[in-house]
């Protein structure tokens, strides 16, 4: 692969796009942009309207309202020798041989038939497929497959990457493959869409993640200010009465949580969670409990997960998502 | 566009490795070579010679049936004669003889030493025909019967292979028994006259299918009968063979055919036949490859790759792709076909008993007409008409179990063509023929199998361009369909909502 400039200015713009398919808005009115160079995740339970935004980027199906620009244009057809695209369903032509499937698509986007089958060969070299490279993809495992697909749609090393579903059926060994290729893509500087349901790849890998639920956005922004949605959390364990600290100012709420078995034994202790105001210090909640006397048997101080966010924001719809 | 070339180059290099496509390429060639040499080989070597006994109780058939047979025999040794000498000899330039002059003039042997001057060097020497059928004497165990009815039970396992007979000590099957009773005379049925009964001369053969002894045996032995009746009643035998030999001269004139030139030939039946293989040709190519279309989309959506290459070229560039792809699979399957039935044509007009002077005939029909030409523009346009008719189908199906439901209809609709394929010549300019021809599906197969009827220039131009229009408007339609249908899962789409695809 060659070591093109990573892009710059904005890979990806949406403005009010809608899609109906007859009385049905699968997605609604979405507007958002994407960081040249940055890894973006893209989240939403089942329905979300995911897969349908990606096509429409990809031009793949026409926006009933809105406009699209990618890599400065107006259609991704004109730069789709500057993307690649690993859809959701994942596929490859049977009877062809893993090198060739490779060349196929890189020559598809733009590559010469020599170049890309140097690539492919290069490419399956690298992440530990050699020895499948003339094998035909149905002697592949599932996972292996999947792996040759997602070369074939970086074989041309593209600019600008989208991901649908990238982790989905691949073993652990195989996702911490993913994972490095994605990082691996953003350390060259490529601009990396991924579509997910598995929270914590997405925490891991993002820069910033894009919520989707129901057709429409409800969070686009930096992880770290989508953990900032939940209230920071102190879990306090203790025998002693904590009334007094409900009258503390960084505290929101307070409720017991139920023991776990291996705390059955421990006398009159009880465990607790104070959710706390936005900018609420945990180490004040330490020091108030110091000050009134009350005796911690333990102390908790912990950022919200990406689930939680996620669970916070998709509500109810987030059920189904959150078990996958 | 080249994109749609790099797709159209896929297809055609992967089925291009497929083993059903080079069996689609060779197994035709095969087919045509057997098919024409078979039948030579098993009149050649295949078929031994089969041997008959014939009991003639009357005395009187028996050398009768015999020299017919031997005639029969004189007929092929001087066909195979004539042959030999045409490829072996130069400066033949003698007439072949009449059979009877042949026989007469001392046979083989005469006709072989008058050749020998003429003889190229290094001629190889004549091998004589196999005689079809040799008269093998009765079993010694049976000689003595004198019963017909005892002698064909006897014979009964012979006849049915448990038992050999011996013919110049050696053991060999027995084909057939002829048995001729001894009042075959008395027998004979006459117009007008009372049934004298009994089952006459009879035939015994375990191989029903074989009449070849049967007929000549049954004609010669009438011929002999009648030739006697004649005699019975005063008449003059030879006279009357003379008789039978007169005829009044009957020559079948082609109008359309230059002033002096006008009989009809074995190259003009050659010429009204041939569309018909052409169209058969070309209804066999269309099928197979639009076949080809429907299980390559099937795949290629069942197996969810569409979405990325949609990613990367157009619909209408896919589609243009795989038209072209899989037409080029096809040209190159049916031009091998072509070229395989030109070559076993060379070969067979270079020389082989009985079939040069045809083949040679079919070669100088292939030249100088039209029907290649005609046959690649009609194959072209056909294709496009019934591919865009698959690639709507394949597009809006997700397993090939689904298409194939509609393929049956499809199907239906281009047994047409095949049906008529016989009709159509006898009256290639008839109201059926014209009919059919202004149908966009069938003009390709019906204008083919008119091609050599001079049909009306209105029909020849305005059939094609009818059928470029159509061909046209249903890729438009198809790409339509196409678009909407290749990412589209779940139920087939109804027919409606597919014509409502066509305003998008």
């Amino acid at each position: 692969m060659n070591n093109q400039s990573p892009a710059t200015g904005t890979p990806l713009e949406l403005r009010g796009v809608t899609k109906l398919f007859g009385d049905f808005r699968a997605v609604d009115d979405v507007s958002f942009s994407l960081t040249a160079g940055c890894i973006h995740g893209f989240l939403g339970p089942n329905g979300a309207g995911k897969t349908t935004t990606i096509r429409m980027i990809l031009e793949i199906i026409k926006p009933t309202n809105g406009s699209i620009t990618v890599l400065g244009e107006s259609s991704a057809l004109k730069v789709r020798q500057r993307i690649g695209y690993l859809p959701e369903e994942k596929g490859l032509y049977k009877k062809m041989k893993c090198w060739a499937v490779i060349a196929y698509f890189a020559t598809l986007k733009g590559l010469g038939r020599g170049a890309a089958k140097r690539c492919a060969f290069e490419l399956l070299e690298r992440y530990g497929l050699k020895d499948f490279a003339t094998k035909p993809t149905d002697a592949l495992s599932k996972g292996m497959g999947q792996k040759v697909q997602m070369l074939a749609s970086i074989a041309h090393d593209p600019e600008f990457v989208i991901l649908d579903e990238p982790f989905s059926g691949l073993d652990p060994v195989n996702q911490q493959v993913m994972e490095d290729i994605i990082r691996d893509m953003a350390k060259r500087g490529r601009t990396v869409l991924f579509s997910t349901h598995i929270m914590q790849h997405a925490e891991r890998l993002c820069d910033r993640i894009l919520l989707l639920a129901k057709g429409r956005k409800i969070f686009d922004g930096p992880v770290a200010e989508a953990k900032r949605i939940i209230p920071r959390r102190v879990r306090i364990q203790t025998g002693d009465d904590i009334t007094p600290l409900r009258e503390l100012a960084e505290v929101v709420s307070l409720r017991p949580l139920p023991r776990a078995t291996d705390e059955l034994g421990s006398g009159a202790a009880a465990n607790w969670e104070l959710e706390l105001r936005e900018s609420g210090d945990p180490q004040a909640i330490l020091q108030a409990c110091f000050a009134r006397g009350i005796r911690l048997l333990s102390f908790n101080q912990s950022d919200p997960t990406l689930h939680e966010v996620f669970v916070r924001l998709v509500g109810p719809d987030a059920k189904e998502a959150s078990f996958r | 566009m080249r994109f749609a070339f790099l797709v159209a180059w896929r297809e055609y290099e992967e089925n291009a490795r497929t083993k059903g496509f080079w069996l689609g390429i060779l197994l035709v060639p095969v087919i045509i070579f057997f098919s024409v040499q078979v039948p030579i080989w098993l009149e050649t070597k295949g078929t031994p010679t089969r041997q008959y006994v014939l009991v003639d109780q009357s005395g009187t058939l028996a050398t009768v049936v015999e020299s017919r047979l031997e005639m029969s025999h004189q007929r092929q040794v001087l066909s195979a004669l004539n042959e030999y000498a045409r490829r072996q000899a130069d400066g033949h330039g003698a007439a072949p003889p009449l059979l009877e002059e042949f026989i007469n003039q001392g046979g083989q042997s005469n006709f072989l030493a008058q050749l020998q001057p003429h003889l190229k060097p290094g001629a190889p020497p004549f091998k004589s025909p196999r005689r079809a059928f040799q008269r093998a004497p009765e079993p010694s165990d049976l000689s003595k019967l004198s019963d017909l009815a005892a002698l064909a039970q006897g014979l009964k396992p012979y006849l049915r292979g448990e038992k050999q007979i011996e013919v110049d000590g050696q053991s060999v099957s027995l084909a057939a028994a002829i048995l001729i009773p001894r009042d075959i005379e008395q027998q004979v049925v006459r117009p007008k006259g009372k049934s004298p009964g009994g089952t006459g001369i009879e035939y015994w053969s375990g191989n029903l299918a074989d009449t070849k002894l049967r007929d000549e045996v049954e004609q010669t032995v009438n011929t002999e009968i009648r030739r006697r009746e004649y005699l019975l009643r005063g008449m003059d035998a030879a006279a009357i063979r003379e008789v039978e030999q007169t005829y009044a001269p009957f020559a079948s004139l082609n109008p359309k055919k230059q002033p002096g030139q006008e009989a009809v030939n074995t190259t003009d039946i050659i010429k009204q036949w041939a569309p018909s293989a052409f169209v058969y040709l070309l209804w066999v190519a269309v099928f197979a490859i639009v076949q080809m279309l429907l299980n390559n989309i099937i795949e290629e959506k069942s197996n969810r790759i569409i979405e990325v290459l949609l990613s990367s070229v157009t619909p209408g560039e896919l589609m243009t792709g795989k038209l072209f792809g899989i037409a080029a699979v096809g040209l190159t399957m049916v031009g091998s076909w072509i070229l395989a039935l030109v070559g076993i044509l060379f070969w067979k007009a270079s020389g082989v008993a009985g079939t040069s002077a045809v083949t040679g005939q079919m070669l100088t029909v292939l030249y100088s007409s039209s029907l290649i030409p005609m046959f690649v523009v009609y194959f072209l346009l056909g294709y496009v008409m019934y591919a865009a008719c698959i690639l709507a189908l394949g597009s809006v199906c997700n397993t090939l179990k689904e298409a194939q439901s509609y393929m049956g209809v499809i199907t239906m609709v281009m047994m047409v063509p095949l049906m008529t394929m016989t009709f159509i010549p006898k009256d290639p300019n008839g109201v059926l023929a014209r009919v059919l021809s202004w149908i966009p599906l069938y003009t390709p197969f019906i204008m083919m199998n008119r091609a050599m009827a001079d049909p009306p220039l209105i029909d020849l131009v305005g059939t094609l361009v009818l059928l470029v229009v159509s061909a046209v408007g249903a890729l438009w339609m198809a790409g339509k369909v196409f678009r909407i249908g290749i990412l589209r899962t779940g139920q087939p789409p109804k027919l409606l909502e597919m014509l409502r695809w066509l305003k998008r």
